[in-house]
């Protein structure tokens, strides 16, 4: 869960079904609420794909017959997405060079969203499942 | 998602239209599809990536997976004209390394 200690931040809910079908409904929400927090289209880009990626990484290893939730923590700087499943993640050392061998074994998507997003932290909350939790600062244009 | 797939034999190598998105939904046809291709005639492939959308690392598996397959029979897989946000996750991943990109600077 993002913290709710403080004030002035929107939240968003999202329970999808353990489905493949629904990431797509996820990309364009995540796309939506980037888009009108003033991330530009390649961040949004980025976003859309971390968001995908992490709910690819947890429908595969969540039971079946649970829902994965979404929460979309939108703060004035940031904003922070969190997706929990009832299965586990894998992690993955991105200070190795990513070799082809490596790949197709559920790492590259931890890959991917490690590269694109700002801050990215996996969660074993044991038994209740795992936690991805990434954040994506809105830069100053000013600089 | 769509996909054309005709054997060129000018070319003498498969070329894949694909057309929308390739994610953990529609990944796993568009690699089946792949397979069958060269199941009926071992040969290289030339994607068309013009009109694909949207690729994760699902679609780059399964990529992976066929071009696996085709380098055992000394093949190649060259994807022509993918977007430049597609094309971001190639070279995040140094997959621009793996396979021929070509129209895609």
């Amino acid at each position: 869960m993002i913290d709710k200690g403080e004030n002035n931040i929107d939240y968003i809910k999202l329970s999808i079904p353990n489905k493949a079908e629904y990431v797509s409904v996820v990309r364009l929400t995540t796309s939506a609420i980037a888009s009108r927090m003033g991330f530009d289209i390649e961040e949004i880009e980025d976003i859309k794909v971390s968001i995908a990626e992490a709910c690819t990484s947890t429908l595969e290893n969540s039971l079946d017959n649970q829902n994965i939730d979404i929460e979309f923590g939108v703060f004035e700087d940031k904003l922070v997405i969190s997706v929990k499943g009832t299965g586990g993640v894998r992690d993955i050392d991105n200070t190795k060079e990513l070799k082809l061998d490596d790949i197709g074994q559920g790492g590259l998507g931890i890959f991917i969203i490690n590269s694109l997003m700002d801050e990215v932290e996996t969660i074993n909350n044991g038994e209740e499942g795992t936690e991805i939790r990434m954040t994506k600062y809105i830069k100053d244009d000013i600089v | 998602m769509e996909i054309n797939k005709v054997f060129n034999e000018k070319l003498e190598a498969w070329v894949i239209d694909i057309i929308g998105e390739l994610d953990i939904y529609t990944s796993p046809k568009f690699k089946e599809i792949l397979l069958e291709a060269l199941d009926e005639k071992m040969s290289n492939i030339i994607i068309n990536g013009e009109s694909l959308s949207y690729i994760d690392s699902t679609g780059l598996g399964a990529l992976i997976s066929v071009l696996k397959k085709v380098k055992e029979y000394e093949k190649t897989i060259t994807i022509k004209n993918i977007k430049p946000n597609i094309k971001k996750l190639f070279d995040l991943t140094s997959l621009d390394k793996v396979f021929i990109l070509e129209g895609c600077d």
